[in-house]
């Protein structure tokens, strides 16, 4: 009887908590929201006002270092305007914190720095929640027009962020493996991609003179951080597929219709052909153990430096673009800056510094360190024909296209690297299935923001 | 460290003053719900010998306060918004528009289709069950075994103790990336290598889908049973000594004495670390969150809940799934106490 | 403790002062192979782990597949701790372990003092209303916590508007409050005699000194085994640190505890194996000589609260 008579107690307090809850929860609503606030700007001992930057990299990395240097240059040449930058580093990692949830935390505290970074594809999420701030009207057009793209950062036509550098991937491959293997790529160029029948023809050929698994990395594996969904997605738009509608909000139909499941077949025959397998090594390119590699333009100071015993010169190796079937597709979109929507009514000091951050300059400085391609046309590029660098610029201009612009960004690459991770773990599941789930639960969630 | 402007530059957070408000009335519910214990418990005693003395009341109320109150912060607060949260379209990158957007019971439904769908939900509701299902007899078998190997009074099992308590020491995190080096996908991993001698290939353990979660299982069994072995180990401690002595002279085997004498002796002991190592084997999370991410082979309940809700930024969809997993753990745990009462 | 040998005594005749018998030596045996079998399986990957953290990236592919997987990289002496000055001056892992000791220190003055009283409160007094804070206590050890950390983020960082240097209040204010600890607390101080206090109140004393002088005391084991789980408690905490506390500018003083630090440096590019593996040995050492210290009280600790669920 006491036990029961206690149970009743807790239950009815429990109960009442709940109503307690729900009942002050509704009346709030006519708080209205923050964007009348204005915030002073923040100012040192010295008088200086200070504007923070927040960036995505080690304060250690080849590209921390080339931001800490161009602050430093923004710092002397504006003394004499009193303003002072300051630079925050927040690598991205895999675990409990990484750079996107710790913006959030910022937010929340109300501690946001005047500048982030942030990976274009998010640009639309975080403009739909107000995260990043509209500079269309403060930054000059003719600095709008000189981005070689700068769709991936606008949202309902207005824009959000300026990149910092431009990206584009391609096959790096050993060209010592693919003399000894008889197999001429000369053919294959930017113009004129080869195909998916070609790419397989290659593959077969390599893993016949590298052994099962050993002709190309695929990156497969890498589907902790968003570097699987970068190098993979133009896969599917090659083979005709789509990921989401042009407004972003439908997924069903788009990211399992037949063509773009095409797109992720081919991706699984390369598994089954044991072209490619999730046992390579990160370094087994750079080793002479794989005959190709997936990568992004970062990887060709690594070639140029790192490798000397596989890698002596740059006769050693070439890179290839992406294949094509239904039409030409190439990986693009880097991160941007992007002014944040910190209640500080004078963005002025912070226009400078964006403005200072994506000069050509700056652009010049960052991606001689980083080997990507610089966002702006205006910087000077003489790039030989055939280089490297020539390719993936080439192929940036002829057949870079964006990942889908949704304000559900962030569950699209985790439903897009779910289905590449059901896809690399070989012929165990049916990864079809994968697909439509995985649509259907990113459909859910675009559901609940409409 | 941080200058007074720093804090100052900051857009006022309006979830604040509402959280505020709200954390007050359930408050004066708390109060009100111990004024109504407070008054039955003195109208039952009034007039009787064992009454109670004010002055030893007040200062039980004062002793009690800093852990009343950090409790109510720390621990119920989080507790009573998760579960007004789970009836909201609550999201992170938005909390001031979606605190308030009150939904009903659309996130359980959407709980139930991605379970119908064999969405993640499924696969991490699966996960856990594989988990809980493995590593519960596993770790406790071998703690009981284990802290029967080390009591007995022969030189030298103290340096047993310690071996056997080493990987509780070394943290979680530490155990999850010590196995990640040690599983490897790589020819050089110490799990490949040592394959590799017997000339088999080299295998992605962790991606594998079959050994996936078995690896964990595995490492966190060998990660935690040192601690259960300590508890059991006090338990056997207490058993009284007599007792084996008197089943010896019965002529009664190592087995029948391990059945009739160690067993019962140990039932108290044994239904706390059933529950305590049930409810540690739910909550799992960074295993797989450190050794292979979201995947679906390995996402388990807390960490779908710790990934819709903080990376993919839908509290209110994660605080529902939350509300299902605590009233479904409650309930097992309600029953496994019940079961196994000591009668 | 002694019926297992008096047990394998009393199963042979009685000889006494006299060689053992044969089976005791075959016991003995089988049982030391057995012991030394099973310290090798929990022993292994960490013998692994110190062996790998002497080792460059080239030693260690070498050794891979071979016996030397296990034993230090003896043939570069003068190299052997190379990776342990990379880890602890570049990514300045020191600092973060110092923080974790700090966290850790206040943490446990504050735990026992706090969960201290409420378990004596509900172990030895009685006072009205009492019935809720039994039923609290019963029920909030039973509802899981990582269930509801994102509202408790949500409270520390809103409503509580802790940010900046102050997070660190975060951290250690959720890490006082343990229900499991009051109820460790309670279990054991219902095992101290009434006669203790009764006589301490003869002689004046009020409730906090008797609590203080007389009950702590007598609390060793109990107290040891909270300071312990504490102090492991703290430096093994990822998730939730993580979350928190605020990145700081170059040039301060980071506020992260270890294990969050840990995984900044894994996720680092081209960090060697060897690198990793000594920033696991460095984590993992402090705790080590804490536990060798505290481990004769965490039995009796545990053994005398009794643990009735």
């Amino acid at each position: 009887m006491k036990r029961i008579r206690n149970i009743l107690v807790a239950a009815l307090l429990i109960l009442a908590m709940i109503f307690a809850f729900a009942s002050c929860g509704t009346d709030g609503t006519g708080d209205g929201d923050g964007d009348g606030d204005t915030v002073e700007p923040e100012v040192d001992e010295q008088g200086n006002t200070v504007v923070r930057v927040m960036v995505h990299v080690d304060a250690k990395s080849a590209e921390g270092i080339a931001y800490q240097k161009r602050i430093d240059a923004f710092n002397r040449a504006y003394a004499d305007e009193k303003i002072r930058a300051t630079i925050i580093y927040k690598a991205r990692t895999s675990g409990a914190s990484s750079y996107e949830t710790e913006l959030n935390t910022m937010r929340l505290e109300g501690t946001l720095p005047d500048i982030i970074t942030f990976d274009a594809p998010n640009c639309a999420s975080y403009a739909f929640s107000e995260l990043i701030y509209d500079i269309t009207d403060l930054v000059p057009t003719d600095v709008q027009n000189d981005f070689y793209a700068i769709s991936l950062n606008t949202y309902n036509g207005r824009l959000y962020g300026l990149p910092i550098q431009e990206s584009s991937a391609g096959f790096f491959y050993n060209k010592k493996i693919f003399a000894a293997a008889g197999i001429d790529v000369s053919a294959y160029s930017v113009e004129n991609p080869w195909t998916f029948a070609q790419f397989k023809d290659v593959c077969a050929r390599l893993k016949s003179y590298l052994g099962d698994g050993k002709a190309v990395d695929m990156r497969l594996d890498a589907t902790k951080d968003e570097t699987a969904t970068y190098l993979l997605y133009p896969f599917i738009y090659a083979a005709g597929g789509e990921f989401t509608s042009a407004d972003g909000f439908t997924a069903q139909g788009y990211l399992n219709s037949d063509a773009s499941k095409n797109g992720f077949r081919f991706l699984r025959e390369l598994v089954d052909a044991k072209y490619t397998s999730n046992t390579i090594n990160p370094t087994d390119f750079f080793t002479g153990k794989v005959g190709m590699y997936l990568s992004s333009g970062w990887t060709i100071p690594d070639l140029d430096n790192k490798y000397p015993d596989t890698f002596a010169s740059r006769d050693d190796w070439g890179l290839l673009p992406y294949p094509k079937e239904v039409s030409a597709a190439s990986a693009t979109g880097s991160w941007s800056f992007g002014l944040t929507d910190n209640g500080k009514a004078d963005k002025t000091p912070a226009v400078k510094l964006l403005l200072w951050l994506t000069s050509a300059e700056s652009s010049k400085a960052i991606t001689d360190t980083t080997g990507m391609i610089p966002a702006r046309k205006s910087v000077e590029t003489n790039y030989a024909v055939g280089s490297p660098e020539y390719t993936l610029l080439k192929q940036l201009e002829l057949s870079g296209r964006a990942r889908p612009a949704t304000v559900a960004y962030p569950n699209f690459s985790t439903a897009f690297s779910q289905i590449i991770y059901k896809i690399s773990i070989g012929s165990v599941d049916d990864f079809m299935a994968t697909i439509d789930t995985q649509t259907a639960t990113l459909q859910r969630e675009m559901n609940s923001k409409k | 460290m941080i200058q007074p402007t720093y804090l100052l530059a900051a857009k006022s957070s309006n979830g604040s003053a509402q959280m505020i408000r709200s954390t007050l009335i359930i408050a004066l519910v708390f109060v009100a719900a111990f004024l109504v214990l407070f008054a039955v418990d003195l109208w039952r005693k009034r007039g009787k010998r064992d009454g109670y003395r004010l002055r030893s009341s007040v200062t039980a109320y004062l002793m009690l306060l800093p852990a009343v109150v950090l409790a109510f912060i720390f621990i119920m607060l989080p507790i009573l918004y998760s579960l007004g949260y789970a009836f909201t379209n609550f999201n992170l990158m938005r909390p001031e528009k979606t605190m308030n957007d009150f939904v009903g019971l659309a996130n359980f439904q959407r709980a139930f289709e991605e379970i119908r769908d064999r969405g993640t939900l499924y696969h991490a509701i699966i996960n856990t069950l594989k988990f809980v299902v493995g590593v519960v007899p596993l770790q406790i078998g071998l703690a009981l075994g284990l802290a029967i190997f080390v009591n007995r009074p022969k030189p030298g099992v103290k340096i047993f103790k310690v071996c056997f308590f080493a990987p509780v020491v070394i943290s979680l995190s530490v155990t999850s990336y010590l196995w990640l080096s040690i599983l490897s996908p790589s020819e050089t991993g110490l799990l490949n290598s040592l394959i590799g001698i017997f000339g088999a290939e080299p295998h992605d353990w962790l991606r594998d889908p079959k050994t996936a979660m078995l690896w964990i299982v595995i490492l966190s069994a060998w990660q935690g049973c040192g601690y259960q072995m300590l508890i059991f180990l006090s338990g056997l401690t207490n058993i009284r000594s007599d007792l084996y002595e008197a089943a010896s002279l019965d002529g009664a085997g190592a087995w029948q004495k391990f059945l009739h004498i160690t067993c019962p002796g140990l039932r108290s002991t044994f239904v706390f670390v059933l529950v305590t190592v049930f409810i540690g084997a739910c909550r799992v999370m960074i295993q797989p969150m450190l050794m292979t991410g979201y995947q679906e082979h390995t996402v388990t309940l807390s960490y779908f809940m710790y990934y819709t809700g903080y990376r993919d930024y839908s509290v209110g969809y994660s605080s529902a799934v939350a509300l299902l997993m605590t009233i479904i753990i409650g309930i097992i745990t309600f029953v496994q106490r019940r079961v196994l009462k000591e009668k | 403790m002694e019926q297992t040998a008096k047990h394998m005594g009393a199963t042979l005749p009685p000889l006494l002062h006299t060689k053992p018998p044969k089976r005791v030596i075959v016991g003995n045996i089988v049982y030391y192979v057995c012991g030394i079998l099973l310290s090798i399986l929990f022993l292994f990957p960490l013998v692994y782990m110190l062996a790998t953290s002497t080792k460059s990236e080239s030693v260690f592919a070498a050794d891979a597949g071979t016996l030397r997987m296990f034993l230090p990289d003896f043939a570069h002496l003068g190299t052997m701790f190379e990776n342990y000055k990379t880890v602890l001056t570049e990514y300045d892992i020191w600092k973060y372990a110092l923080n974790s000791l700090v966290y850790a220190g206040i943490v446990i003055v504050l735990n026992i003092i706090v969960n201290g009283l409420a378990g004596y409160v509900m172990a030895k007094m009685n006072f009205p209303g009492k019935r809720l804070f039994s039923f609290l206590i019963i029920f909030l050890i039973v509802v899981p916590v990582e269930t509801s950390i994102i509202p408790l983020y949500l409270i520390v960082k809103t409503m509580l508007g802790l940010k900046g240097s102050l997070s660190i209040l975060g951290v250690i204010f959720p890490a006082t409050i343990s229900v499991f600890n009051i109820f460790l607390f309670m279990q054991f101080f219902e095992g101290i005699p009434k006669e203790f206090e009764e006589a301490a109140r003869m002689d004046g004393a009020n409730t906090m000194d008797i609590f203080f002088r007389i009950i702590l005391p007598l609390s060793k084991p109990i107290v040891a085994t909270v300071a312990v789980f504490c102090f492991i408690g703290v430096w093994n905490d990822y998730v939730w640190p993580a979350m928190i506390l605020p990145v700081t500018e170059p040039g301060e003083w980071p506020l992260l505890p270890i294990q969050a630090a840990l995984t900044t440096i894994q996720s680092i590019e081209m960090i060697t194996t060897g690198e990793v593996m000594a920033s696991l040995v460095v984590t993992s050492i402090p705790i080590f000589i804490i536990y060798v210290v505290a481990q004769k009280y965490i039995v009796q600790g545990f053994g005398s609260a009794g643990l009735k669920m």
